[in-house]
């Protein structure tokens, strides 16, 4: 190498002799963002080996112990107080998500094919092929940069992806975003913090640049705006991927060449594990600029196609990402178990004079690590050329159960798995007091025809068009359910779904989240989400017994025992909805420290948990789409109304807390859920949506957003509760259901001893959505012109 | 059997609507081959029936869309394209691919910019043919609908030009509404010999019926206008064959 040597690649830092104090000074001024307990474990580590640590060891045993690569909160022990009644959990992961998974995949053997050790998990699609699927958050890299920040984030899940099993092809991808309000007022922004238009206009291209590059359809996702994520705007990025299930177990073995592929290491996204792993301040916005990574998406496709022809080949032994922690995280899975050598002179880099730490532990993006047989090595090297990227051998795997470092010849840091992946356990406080609901109903019979077009028109209800247009949702052309259906191509659907090529079958992807929920009650937000995930995926015609799911929490301050206590009841909701429905979770992840200090305090997000899930759907016949499709159908409704309108969008648009938040029966959900399911399979089932936020009279609308019919029911068959109850409550493990007349009665016996009844008909005696109770009508409004409403929230702003 | 017609898919780094174009090929009657840019030669060139540049952001498109990847074609494949093209070879672009076609001057003199609204655009969108000896839409209605997905697909050519095109009848298909300012809302443009041809939307996403985003959409039991848009190349092919073969013998 012509590039010159520069003089000192690392430094030994001596720890041995420092006293707490001294340790937790060092910790900061290196930005380790460990703790004096962690410092003291590692003086202890290295009082054994009888040596001090170098500034590399020091740099991976930060990234690697770090919130975003740990977990150390999912992991810790929790005191817990909910209601005065005190209580230990072993563990949120897993204690509510492990646990529940474990349980499932005995119940159900084979489906579950792979989780929580690779990438993302799998399931099984059909006896030759599995299914995965992965969400992230970027949130502290899209509050700094939002356009860089959402860019990489799609950039790296998508590379979960490719690192997941012998490298998955990546199919489509969900995004989910919570911002501020786009109207808020831009003198009330507290700092040097963007407003929340500038954070959701760079985040949609930051999306859109990377997933229409990349050539996979971003196909369902979510907007949530409330004023408290306006400092820490939430980015969730989510890819589902494929691949034949022979190829899911990987291994590498002593003798395989460590191989880097792909990008270039540069000193771009230095510490970004680090980083996410704490809170944000004002000083954020110019300090740590460095910390967020720069995306190339056509570097990122090159990789893509080189390593789907390899893998078909059989030329690849294992692999996975580069992801936070960059080498170091990347050789640590693959090799930490048997132990190897990487050579840092050997890694292509940017720029010369890079440090030994910047190089190993740099998130440049768009890097893969693979491990190659040697006999393969010519013939990856051949296909790098003809993929125009760049492969580089830069170890070896041996059998030695260490990972030594080495950079010109010198050993710059020794890792030994056992100390490096026992980082010492946390202990946290958390405590709750379930709110008591108020049991009277809310709200004004008399005026529900305008609050219907508020709730339809507001931000977190009305049409994401103006965003969905702008991401390529077919690409791949396999996109046979698309975020917007119907006949103008304009309507909204539950979820996507997608046909996977010479199965037959197809996918159904859905997503939930239901932060308004979490605030009043959030063992009930996470009953719901689950309930609402698995719902959007049944409706779009996915077997309710084979899904798996994804849980993604975001929080605030884990130390407020009060914050923690809602992450607490929240896990608990999700487990045991998933428990219920035998319903795995595959693959999670967390993020912590969402809050903002400002001069008046700080400002946390509120609990936030993303339930995102993948469904098999069996035949292309039981596609089902949300919109109506022709006149003199009947109009069932699947499931009960009650009197929860906790968090509700109506009560939100009426500036109250509302009665109870929605609450689920488990056991009738499911049942519930199979009889659709059956239906559908039946063909009786002309067209089925999921009743969510706004109740019924927003799923009444938005299925009549198809326009080729008007819509009549009759309330009085919903439930004994005041019209804007029934209409507005958000009760769950609701659906909507068309049919055609001929199958009403059959479809009545399909739900037969459960909660179902017809409600009404679509006509072509006018175009309006019209509901009456106790003979009177409460409800009569023009169909397009709902529609405009729900069409145009956004429009103004993006 | 006779041999089927043989279509070679050019993919650049960043082409992305490769494997779906070459799905719809073979769905009706091509034998067709994906070849990364830097193994394609000018023998595998002239192998070839159909060579068709599909969609994607090649090099990213980072300036003008297809700009590098004309650049890169034109250099080392500009002359034997030129020749597969006069020995009565087929070229088709699409989106990404029309892009490159304008730019390598096979089709009338114009080019595709920024889209008006200045965004990406993903829908579905009407089509009309404008020309009556379209090879490529011969066994397409009148009016029909593709999906589009692009930033820039707005045509434009030099004063006065499209209007021109549009009665020499290199026009060969047009948007029903105006959706990115084409001029004269153009979506598709064909050269004289009727064999090149390039166009914006996406032919391939909407091969098999269940691909439209109407349930009841009123067409084909099975397969999608994108069916017959490329039925009607493969058919064209095939016929030039034997008319060629009739003419030797003869």
């Amino acid at each position: 190498m012509s590039t010159a040597v520069p003089t000192k690649t690392y430094t030994q830092r001596a720890i041995r002799q420092l006293g707490a104090d001294e340790l937790g000074a060092l910790s900061t001024e290196m930005k380790l963002s460990l703790s004096v307990e962690d410092m003291l474990a590692v003086q202890v580590h290295y009082h054994t080996l009888g040596r001090d640590p170098t500034d590399v060891e020091l740099e991976v045993i930060a990234q690697t112990w770090s919130e975003h690569c740990k977990h150390r909160i999912f992991s810790a022990e929790i005191t817990h107080e909910l209601d005065g009644k005190p209580e230990t959990i072993d563990g949120i992961f897993k204690t509510y998500i492990k646990a529940v998974t474990d349980q499932i995949m005995e119940q159900k053997p084979g489906f579950v094919l792979s989780c929580f050790h690779d990438n993302a998990g799998f399931i099984k699609l059909d006896e030759e092929t599995a299914v995965c699927l992965k969400a992230e958050t970027h949130n502290h890299p899209s509050a700094i940069e939002p356009y860089a920040g959402a860019n990489t984030g799609l950039g790296g899940v998508i590379r979960d992806i490719l690192g997941a099993a012998k490298g998955a092809k990546p199919i489509g991808s969900l995004d989910v975003f919570c911002f501020g309000k786009p109207d808020m007022a831009s003198a009330d922004l507290k700092g040097d913090t963007i407003h929340p238009l500038g954070i959701l206009r760079g985040v949609v291209r930051g999306v859109r640049d990377y997933g229409n590059r990349m050539g996979i359809p971003t196909v369902t996702g979510a907007l949530n705006f409330h004023d408290a994520y306006t400092y820490n705007p939430l980015v969730f990025c989510g890819t589902a991927g494929v691949i034949p299930s022979a190829d899911i177990d990987k291994v590498a073995r002593c003798g395989d060449l460590v191989v880097a592929v792909g990008g270039r290491t540069g000193r771009d996204g230095l510490r970004g594990a680090t980083f996410s792993s704490a809170s944000l301040d004002t000083e954020s916005h110019e300090e740590d600029v460095g910390a967020v990574q720069i995306g190339n998406p056509i570097e990122e496709k090159k990789v893509n196609d080189f390593i789907i022809q390899a893998r078909e080949e059989g030329l690849i032994e294992c692999i996975t990402d580069c992801g936070a922690g960059g080498f170091s995280s990347a050789a640590g899975e693959m090799i930490s178990e048997c132990g190897g050598e990487i050579y840092l002179e050997t890694c292509p880099l940017k720029e010369p004079g890079l440090t030994s730490w910047e190089i190993f532990l740099s998130e440049s993006q768009e890097r893969m690590v693979l491990a190659v047989d040697p006999k393969n090595w010519l013939r990856i090297v051949e296909l790098a050329d003809i993929y125009e990227t760049e492969a580089t051998e830069i170890g070896k795997v041996s059998d030695s159960k260490v990972l030594r470092v080495f950079h010109h010849g010198e050993t710059v840091c020794e890792l030994h798995s056992a100390f490096l992946h026992v980082a010492p356990r946390k202990h946290f406080s958390a405590v709750h007091q379930t709110r008591v609901a108020p049991t009277a109903e809310i709200g004004d019979a008399s005026t529900i025809g305008v609050d219907l077009q508020t709730i339809l028109g507001s931000f977190n209800i009305c049409s994401r068009e103006p965003i969905i247009r702008e991401y390529d949702h077919e690409v791949q052309g396999n996109t046979v359910i698309k975020p917007l259906s119907g006949p103008g191509g304009d309507c909204p659907q539950d979820a996507s779904a997608l046909a996977i090529d010479g199965t037959g079958k197809c996918i159904a992807m859905g997503v939930s989240l239901l932060p308004q929920y979490g605030e009043l009650d959030p063992y009930r937000m996470g009953l719901s989400s689950v309930d609402e995930c698995l719902r959007q995926l049944v409706v779009a015609g996915a077997d309710p017994d084979r899904v798996g799911i994804l849980d993604n929490f975001c929080m605030g301050n884990p130390n407020e025992p009060t914050e923690l206590g809602q992450l607490v009841e929240t896990a608990k909701g999700i487990a045991d909805a998933a428990r219920a429905y035998q319903v795995p979770f595959i693959s999670g992840k967390d993020s912590f420290y969402n809050y903002f200090e400002t001069e008046d305090g700080p400002v946390s997000i509120p609990v936030t948990v993303l339930i995102s899930g993948i469904g098999i759907i069996d035949e292309k016949t039981q596609l089902t789409g949300t919109s109506i499709r022709r006149p003199g159908s009947r109009i069932g409704l699947v499931g009960a109304t009650a009197n929860e309108t906790g968090g509700s969008a109506y009560s939100l648009a009426r500036g109250e807390e509302g009665s109870a938040v929605p609450g689920v029966d488990l056991e009738q959900a499911l049942a519930l859920y199979r009889a659709l399911h059956e239906a559908i399979k039946k063909g009786w089932i002309l067209a089925a949506h999921d009743l969510s936020e706004g109740g019924l009279a927003v799923g009444l609308a938005e299925m009549g957003f198809s326009l080729r019919a008007g819509i009549e029911v009759d309330l009085d068959t919903v439930g004994d509760l005041a019209p804007q109850t029934l209409l507005f409550a958000e009760s769950n493990s609701r659906v909507l259901i068309e049919i055609a007349p001929d199958h009403a009665d059959a479809v009545i016996a399909c739900f037969a001893g459960l909660p179902f009844t017809l409600i009404g008909s679509s006509t072509d005696a006018h175009t309006r959505l019209r509901a009456s109770r106790a003979g009177s009508e409460v409800l009569n409004e023009e169909l397009s012109t709902l529609k405009d409403t729900w069409k145009n929230g956004l429009t103004p702003y993006y | 059997m006779e041999k089927r017609p043989d279509a070679l898919l050019l993919k650049f780094a960043g082409t992305n609507c490769d494997e779906e174009t070459a799905r719809a090929l073979r769905a009706v009657g091509f034998e067709a081959e994906i070849m990364p840019f830097p193994l394609v030669t000018q023998e595998r060139i002239e192998q070839a029936d159909l060579v068709v540049l599909a969609g994607g952001f090649s090099y990213g498109d980072y300036i003008m869309a297809g700009k590098l990847a004309q650049l890169e074609l034109q250099q080392k494949l500009g002359s034997p394209l030129k020749t597969f093209h006069e020995h009565g070879g087929f070229l088709l672009g699409i989106c990404n691919g029309f892009q490159i076609l304008m730019r390598l001057g096979l089709l009338p003199e114009g080019s595709l910019i920024h889209n008006v609204n200045g965004r990406f655009i993903c829908r579905w969108v009407g089509l009309e043919q404008a020309s009556t000896d379209s090879l490529y839409l011969a066994q397409l209605p009148a009016t029909f609908e593709l999906p589009i997905a692009h930033a820039e697909g707005r045509f434009v050519a030099p004063e006065g030009q499209s209007a021109t095109y549009r009665e020499q009848g290199h026009v060969a298909l047009t948007y029903v509404e105006d959706v990115n300012g084409s001029e004269e809302r153009i979506a598709g443009i064909q050269d004289a010999s009727r064999r090149v041809f390039g166009l914006m939307p996406h032919p391939e996403r909407f091969l098999y019926r269940e691909h439209h985003c109407d349930p009841d959409w009123a067409g084909d039991a099975e397969w999608g206008w994108g069916y017959f848009f490329f039925k009607s190349i493969h058919d064209a092919i095939v016929l030039k064959r034997e008319t060629t073969k009739q003419e030797a013998s003869a």
